[in-house]
């Protein structure tokens, strides 16, 4: 068979043609298929890619910081500090026991919860631990764990430690400020994130530029800087902490404010929390800046108000007599004095407030009615009250959940409306917070304008722009300024006749107040027999009123009237304060 | 005793006739290829480095070290003669037997349960590639002995040999090892070498029916492999489970477009795409240089195999001839199955991408393949033998048979 091998090599040559043709016709199949994937279905599949490619970000704006004044230099209060969080996603994690050692000495915890964690098949996302320091974060970075990761978040922090807390308030886990400047400046402090729509690898970390990115630069957010002075602050804190102490009292609130401008110089409340660790708190009321926020009956602190308003209206003079009576009945009540001494006899406007009567503010009360308690009194009364020194209303103040407080209608709801303004004169039926009324006695005292509380001295946005806060009148002539001057002798003759220890220089410096000793109303109706809040009311200064200083107690328990036994030392601790460390200037001798 | 033993085994002459220059095309092509692989992995290994935690040169100095080896295989099998290598199945057998061994008794990365890596200190291979490459070089000897012999229509003689060599890979290699696709490059490669040595086509047929009926069982019988099956039936409905990797590859290869993302600007290969430098990355190819670029990719491998093809036609010996159609069967089935599997014609099975993907063994022994062809084409004629008559079975004419050159130019 000579030609078998021919045949041989000609079927072969064949069939690897065959095949060979079969190859080519599967590679023409593939060509036809990449054409129809990449050009007639590219739409498609690009969409698909970008869906899961293209991610977009939040870029976070840098929050506003808070400085306040120390003197002249400005300290910073509120700063960031970025802090990062460890968290893990379990698919990725081989050897959790092995991993969950590695991690301990970095920072810390407990080896088996945390190998608990990365054992869990529930979710792709644990959290092991919060608020590493950068140099824990590249230790855990050093270990190279696929799986594990640290996430960048921004914590504030408190160089001044729990210094005018509730005056800041905090920011909470997902950055929105809770209470205090914080909150009522929210938006101001965070600023506008920017937007990032970025290509990212397959854990989100965005590629390098493509021209399907989008960055738009976020706009951070302004820096505040208070009108509160630190130091002055402090010892404001020191006083009230040792005071609250003293007077067995179960709270108390006191500010200091420069009636000029309205500009709160210091405030504090106590119980107060560390906004440092805010989450620790159990009861939430703490965080409340109880001087904006909770309003209460005043007592005879109004009384200095109620003077001014009939002083002002010309039914009174400053030095008009008359006789009381020690008791009125208004509305089948008596009104009595439960203060100091209050028999019947002969008194002038000075003695009114000195012995704090009641029966003389009712008086004033009847003078602005034309002799009795009617109508005419009682709106006269409410417009002084509610539009003149503000009551009722929010005052603005830059602080969050600020509470407008109580003043009744003047109209007759035939549920004795005549008792109930009889009631108000001295601080009672109504209620106010320490706020509301120093921004009021500022008016009194300051000529007669009503500057608007505020604690933002200047804002600084992001350009490095300053922008001071202007004082703001809400109202202008409150009272007239004849009515103010007269109320300045009035109100240092109760101090001169009280015993302050020790006592003030008066020639060289004004200082004048009030006391109010507040009964407790009880929630079901009428008022408790042996609770009360003490309250004062006072300024300092030399030739005009420099800082107005208002005091609240909450029920103390040391004996005594409150407003005299707990509320009046703070007040002359604080004026004292202020004399010696110089923040006051003397009258010109 | 002696003679008598030396006529008992095989011939080891070869009627080769004279030596010629080789095919250099080969050897631009696949440089070609193995250049184009070495800048993907470049162009990624940002990419790889930071997914898998090691130094940035790492990929590259890995496959450069492989290219170096495969430099070595390809001198070795292109210059040791091809009458030797007709004798070295033996060992080769022992060798890929053995190693196949290694890898089943061998501890696994638990990355990948699969017996089929033999590691060997920082020294690591699939033995799978040395079985190929055994298997390919015993078949091309055992059926150029039956053609001799006239004995290859011979059902004992030839087919039995050729079922128990697939029932032992078909347990082995698609049992144990659980790998379908280097199995499924095998049975084709030797499906294809039967083909073209002669072997008649109902024997052909019944050999095709006999590994249908197994891969049925093999599908059926294992969980994964009949989900990877209702992936492939239906990949866009599984994106987020078991057709991942089908639905990335894709999205890699469509989101290229007509001229594709361009050489840096691969995002598929940041993460989404698994094994983005092994078995995908004719998608991050496709990705990166688009419809144009894998056309002209898929162009170059078809020249490759055209050279091989051509090769093969003119190569007046048997063995050289099925050793060539051996090496061209390898190589294209394996590329087809990888790229259909990219553009979701096929299933994925977890091979390479001749030359191209990342990975020491795949490209050593490649070479090796290459290197055997290199020499084969020494050796080939001028032109191929006229087929037109010989279809019909008559005599060959010699007419048309002038001096062609375009081949070996």
């Amino acid at each position: 068979m000579p030609n078998t091998n021919t045949n041989n090599v000609t079927q072969a040559v064949l069939r690897i043609r065959i095949w060979y043709g079969l190859l080519l016709l599967v590679v023409a199949i593939f060509g036809a298929r990449l054409f129809y994937v990449q050009v007639i279905r590219y739409d498609h599949y690009k969409t698909a890619a970008l869906g899961g490619q293209l991610k977009q970000y939040e870029i976070p704006a840098t929050r506003g910081t808070i400085k306040a004044y120390n003197g002249s230099e400005v300290l910073p209060v509120v700063l960031n500090q970025q802090l990062y969080t460890l968290y893990a996603d379990p698919v990725y994690i081989k050897n959790a026991d092995v991993v969950a050692a590695k991690i301990v000495p970095i920072v810390g915890g407990d080896a088996g919860k945390y190998a608990k964690q990365l054992k869990t098949k529930k979710t792709r996302y644990v959290v092991l631990a919060k608020k590493l320091t950068p140099e824990q974060k590249d230790k855990i970075a050093k270990l190279k764990y696929p799986g594990l990761g640290t996430q960048a978040q921004n914590y504030r922090t408190y160089p001044q430690s729990t210094l005018a807390s509730q005056v800041l308030g905090f920011v909470n886990d997902s950055g929105t400020g809770k209470y205090g400047i914080e909150q009522a400046l929210n938006k101001e402090l965070t600023g506008k994130p920017g937007e990032l729509k970025a290509i990212t690898d397959v854990s989100g970390v965005p590629l390098a530029a493509s021209k399907d990115n989008i960055r738009i630069a976020p706009q951070n957010g302004k820096d505040l800087i208070l009108t509160i002075d630190l130091a002055m602050q402090q010892q404001m804190e020191t006083i009230l902490k040792q005071s609250v102490k003293d007077t067995k009292a179960s709270g108390a609130s006191a500010l200091i404010m420069d009636p000029r401008t309205g500009a709160v110089k210091a405030l504090a409340n106590l119980p107060t929390y560390d906004p440092a660790k805010y989450f620790d708190v159990e009861d939430a009321k703490v965080f409340g800046n109880a001087a904006v926020a909770h309003p209460i009956e005043i007592g005879s602190i109004m009384k200095p108000l109620t003077t001014a308003a009939a002083l002002d209206q010309g039914v009174i003079g400053p030095t008009t007599t008359y006789y009381d009576p020690a008791s009125w009945k208004v509305d089948e009540f008596k009104i009595t004095n439960i203060e100091e001494d209050g028999g019947s006899g002969t008194r002038s406007i000075a003695d009114i407030l000195n012995l704090s009567l009641n029966t003389g503010a009712t008086w004033e009360l009847m003078q602005m009615g034309g002799g009795e308690i009617n109508t005419k009194a009682r709106n006269a009364w409410y417009s002084y009250m509610a539009d003149h020194f503000r009551f009722g209303k929010e005052t603005g103040i830059e602080q969050g959940y600020e509470d407008p407080g109580f003043v009744p209608e003047p109209k007759d709801n035939g549920a004795g409306i005549d008792l109930t303004y009889a009631n108000t004169t001295f601080g009672q039926a109504m209620t106010a917070t320490p706020i509301q009324f120093a921004g009021a006695l500022s008016a009194v005292v300051n000529g007669g304008t009503y500057y608007q509380p505020h604690l933002i001295d200047k804002t600084v946005d992001g350009n490095g722009n300053t922008t001071p806060t202007k004082p703001k009148v809400l109202k202008a002539g409150a009272v007239s300024a004849k009515t103010s001057a007269a109320m300045i002798p009035l109100m240092e003759y109760v101090v001169k006749k009280h015993n302050f220890s020790p006592a003030f220089d008066q020639n060289a410096y004004s200082v004048g107040g009030k006391t109010g000793t507040a009964q407790i109303s009880k929630p079901g109706g009428g008022y408790y027999d042996n609770l009360f809040n003490g309250t004062y009311a006072g300024f300092v200064g030399g030739d005009q009123a420099q800082y107005v200083i208002v005091v609240f107690v909450d029920k103390p328990t040391n004996g005594g009237y409150a407003g005299t036994a707990a509320a009046q030392p703070i007040f002359g601790k604080l004026a004292h304060m202020l004399i010696n460390d110089s923040y006051v200037t003397p009258k010109r001798q | 005793m002696p003679p008598r033993r030396r006529v008992a085994t095989r011939e080891s002459a070869l009627t080769l006739g004279r030596k010629h220059r080789p095919d250099y095309w080969l050897l631009i092509l696949c440089s070609a290829l193995l250049a184009t692989g070495l800048i993907l992995v470049y162009a990624i290994s940002p990419a790889l480095t930071t997914a898998n935690h090691v130094k940035g040169a790492y990929y590259i100095d890995k496959q450069l070290i492989a290219i170096g080896l495969s430099i070595v295989a390809f001198l070795i099998t292109s210059q040791v003669p091809l009458r030797w290598w007709k004798q070295a199945y033996k060992p080769l057998l022992v060798v890929a037997g053995l190693a196949t061994l290694l890898a089943l008794l061998l501890p696994v990365n638990p990355a990948y349960p699969a017996h089929r890596w033999v590691r060997l200190g920082s020294f690591s291979f699939q033995s799978v590639e040395i079985v190929k490459f055994a298997v390919m070089l015993w078949l091309a000897g055992f059926l150029s002995e039956r053609i001799k012999q006239g004995l290859i229509s011979d059902s004992k003689a030839t087919l039995q040999p050729i079922l128990i060599a697939l029932g032992v890979i078909g347990v082995v290699i698609a049992g144990v090892q659980s790998d379908l696709g280097s199995t499924g490059v095998m049975v084709a490669m030797m499906a294809t070498m039967a083909f073209v040595a002669g072997l008649p086509m109902r024997r052909i047929l019944l050999i095709a029916a006999i590994i249908g009926i197994g891969l049925v069982l093999a599908v059926s019988a294992t969980p994964y492999r009949r989900d990877r099956l209702q992936t492939y039936l239906n990949p866009e409905a599984n994106c987020q489970t078991t057709g991942y990797q089908a639905c990335q590859a894709m999205i890699a290869v469509g989101s290229g477009g007509i001229i594709g993302l361009g050489l840096g600007s691969s995002v598929q290969a940041y993460g989404y795409l698994p094994e983005a430098a092994n078995d995908s990355i004719f998608a991050i190819y496709a990705e990166k240089f688009g419809f144009i670029g894998s056309i002209a990719l898929v162009a170059v491998f078809v020249a490759f195999f055209a050279r091989l093809k051509n090769i093969a036609e003119r190569l007046p010996d048997d063995f050289s001839r099925l050793l060539v159609v051996g090496v061209l069967a390898w190589l294209s089935i394996q590329a087809l199955i990888n790229i259909g599997a990219m553009i979701g014609l096929l299933p994925l099975k977890g091979i390479t991408l001749p030359f191209i993907s990342y990975g020491g063994t795949s490209v050593v022994f490649v070479a090796a393949a290459v290197g055997l062809a290199f020499q084969a084409s020494q050796f080939a004629g001028f032109s191929a033998p006229r087929v037109s008559s010989a279809a019909s079975g008559g005599k060959r004419s010699f007419k048309d048979n002038t001096l062609r050159r375009t081949n070996h130019s």
